[in-house]
């Protein structure tokens, strides 16, 4: 029985012109687009990994003049080349005029980053000082009792820290990439509009065929799953396409194994897929369903940098939990963080939350698309 | 002696504040074809849903083979075929796979499946369009396949539900002839239509829906017997006065005399000759009078005379 419905699914989904048009062709043409608009930028990206030259701007000694001193010496390639600047201005000036990527500024106690354009150099500023502040109390209570010993200590820190990465890979992948990991995900989000089609078809109260389907004795939740497993199957290999087409067809690299990468976009497909579930155990209306879905998929994929690459660094900076909660920038984080840092913990932070999220919105759909017969059809 | 395939006992069903079935009560014996005649929006499907379980219901109990039929009554479902009202098929399967995959919910077996399937294309002649996809197939066509894929897997009872709505009478005839032979080779009908022309064709026993209510059963005789109408006749009258109208009542067994545009309706409640009595009173005052008809009552006089609203609208 399983297989029956399982295959037909497939069978029957490979078959809708709708599907195949925006769950395929679209994001293989978006791409190809995107491709034609700054392909080459990525190619020929200047930002091959290099020493970053950082200002800082210093009022009073603080254990984080440690930490540049030693991400800036004591290997062959260092990390930071640091310029100390009187003031502002000037640490403003040396960045304006491109001697800098950014500046570390102190203002009493706390330590704040300017940075110019965004990218990997930024992130890779930006989480040097997010590693120091959650490590602070620690290099603190070592800089008071043992200060000898603090240059020890942010080795052991650094040594975990993936914001080194770069620096094992010796490259980043272009910040351009960024529309790509972006795409792939709206396309991911797609598929919770085939979901909902998938979902149609065999609930009663939202089509007639699904009125047939219900009256045939098959159990609901065989037919919950196989409908399910078919479409995560579907949005899988679209999915999987994307990527090769991408990698191999546009030439354009992902920066790892690609079997990596396509793991990502296959939990991030399965988001998708259940994320249309909920919506279709949410609403009933086909019209709404599809709204729903579109309206979800665009704008979650337009703040994962659709449109505009920066955004999602912007909001990671300001706000970061939307990024937390946003799915699409879960699975766009995923790729960048796989891209140019590996497997690192930001990486396996997202991979997790597309994993928690998919399993939580499948338990609550399947427990409200138990029930087997409806107050109203 | 007949046994009960279908007990439906005191079934109310409401959306929200609209009453759709108001106690209803009916029982559907073996190899019987059950026609539900009910004008649109009387309950007919909202019952059958009640029915099939895909519809919570306020009160009443439902068995179907002497059993509780509840959503989750595998074994029950599994005997029972259903044609929806609307067509309900894939759009991207041919006619050959949409038989195959509604039937394959029943019938694991694929040697039994693939015989089922030939035989439900057979039977509803969709032989030449089983790689059609339902697109291309006409109206009359397409509630074929409708039908196909309801029966293929040979049910015990099957329920159609309006099934010759915007048919072409050729495939209307084919489908209650379709319908007739299933009912031979043993499976029990339910039947529901606003036509009445087709339920009396066509069913053995008829129940009468109106607002939800079972308000009257038997069979076409016995429902027509129970009538005060035994007789209507028509008749094309240029000039009709008060006066005619009263005399035409004094006549025995007519009991009611109304005029519509040109034409007077007179209904009998029996009696003999009553055409000639009336004939003869126009001849002897000498009035000229048009066409005459004179109808027997039909299911339309039954509702009309219970309901006192027409059937069809
Ligand atoms: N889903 C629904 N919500 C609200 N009212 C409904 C719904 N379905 C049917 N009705 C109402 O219930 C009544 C019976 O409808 P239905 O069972 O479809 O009648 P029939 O099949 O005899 O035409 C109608 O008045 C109809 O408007
Ligand atoms: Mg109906």
């Amino acid at each position: 029985m399983f297989c029956h419905i399982f295959l037909y699914r497939i069978k029957e989904l490979l078959r809708n012109p709708w599907h195949l048009a925006w769950n395929l062709i679209f994001p293989l043409g978006l791409a190809t687009a995107f491709f034609f608009g700054f392909g080459n930028l990525i190619k020929d990206d200047p930002e091959q990994f290099t020493t970053i030259p950082v200002g800082y701007v210093k009022e009073a000694d603080q254990p984080f003049d440690q930490v540049l001193t030693a991400l800036s010496k004591d290997r062959k390639d260092p990390i930071l080349k640091v310029s100390e600047y009187k003031d502002e201005e000037e640490a403003k000036k040396a960045l304006r005029d491109g001697d800098t990527k950014g500046y570390y500024i102190q203002k009493g106690e706390e330590i704040s980053v300017v940075v110019g354009r965004n990218g990997v150099t930024s992130t890779t500023l930006h989480q040097i000082l997010k590693e120091y502040e959650n490590q602070k109390r620690v290099l603190e209570t070592i800089g008071k009792k043992h200060p000898e010993k603090i240059a020890d200590a942010v080795k052991t820190m650094e040594k975990g820290q993936e914001f080194l990465r770069p620096h094992v890979f010796n490259k980043y992948t272009s910040v351009y990439m960024n529309y790509f990991y972006s795409l792939i995900a709206m396309a991911s989000l797609y598929g919770s509009w085939l979901a909902t089609t998938m979902l149609s078809g065999i609930s009663a109260n939202m089509s007639e065929r699904g009125k047939r389907f219900e009256s045939a004795p098959v159990y609901k939740m065989t037919s919950l799953f196989a409908g399910i497993l078919s479409t995560v199957l579907l949005q899988g290999i679209f999915n999987g396409i994307l990527v090769f087409y991408i990698q191999y067809g546009l030439h354009l690299s992902f920066g790892v194994p690609i079997w990596q990468v396509l793991m990502v976009t296959t939990v991030g497909g399965a988001m998708g897929i259940t994320i249309g579930v909920f919506i279709g155990a949410l609403v009933k209306k086909r019209g709404l369903q599809m709204a729903f879905s579109l309206a979800v998929s665009m704008v979650t994929s337009f703040l994962s940098g659709l449109m505009w690459g920066e955004i999602r660094q912007i909001i990671e900076s300001h706000i970061p939990v939307i990024n937390r909660i946003n799915p699409a920038a879960m699975l766009t984080g995923c790729l960048y963080n796989l891209g140019n840092y590996g497997l690192t913990k930001n990486f396996y932070r997202d991979l997790y939350s597309m994993v928690i999220l998919t399993v939580t919105l499948l338990l609550v759909s399947v427990a409200i698309l138990r029930r087997r017969n409806y107050d109203s059809l | 002696m007949e046994s009960e395939i279908v007990k439906i006992d005191q079934l109310v069903k409401r959306y929200r504040e609209k009453l759709a079935v108001d106690h209803f009560s009916m029982e559907v014996r073996q190899g019987e074809i059950l026609g539900l005649l009910g004008p649109n929006g009387s309950g007919k499907t909202t019952t059958i849903n009640c029915l099939l379980s895909l519809l919570k219901y306020d009160k009443g109990n439902i068995t179907v083979f002497g059993k509780a039929m509840r959503p989750d009554a595998y074994d029950l479902k599994g005997q029972i075929g259903v044609v929806p009202q609307n067509v309900a098929v894939i759009h991207t399967l041919t006619v050959a796979e949409n038989i195959d995959f509604f039937c394959g919910l029943y019938i694991r077996d694929k040697k039994k499946r693939k015989q089922c399937v030939e035989e439900a294309i057979e039977m509803t002649g969709l032989g030449e369009y089983r790689k059609y996809y339902p697109k291309k197939l006409s109206g009359g066509l397409l509630r074929r396949l409708n039908i196909a894929c309801g029966i293929a897997h040979r049910p015990k009872l099957i329920i159609f539900d309006e099934p010759t709505v915007a048919v072409d009478p050729q495939s209307r005839n084919a489908i209650l002839e379709g319908i007739r032979e299933m009912n031979r080779q043993g499976a029990t009908i339910i039947y529901t239509s606003h036509y009445m022309e087709e339920v009396e064709e066509l069913c053995s026993r008829i129940i009468i829906m109106d607002r939800g209510r079972n308000v009257a059963e038997g069979t076409t005789a016995q429902l027509k017997a129970s009538l005060k109408n035994r007789e209507t006749i028509r008749m094309d009258l240029v000039t009709c006065t008060d006066e005619i109208i009263r005399d035409l009542k004094e006549i025995n067994h007519v009991y009611e005399v109304k005029q519509e545009g040109e034409q007077l309706i007179i209904r009998c409640d029996g009696g003999t000759h009553n055409l000639l009595h009336i004939m003869g009173y126009f001849e002897e005052k000498n009035i000229p009078f048009g066409r005459v008809t004179t109808e027997l009552p039909t299911l339309n006089d039954v509702f009309l005379e219970i309901t006192g609203k027409e059937l069809r609208d």
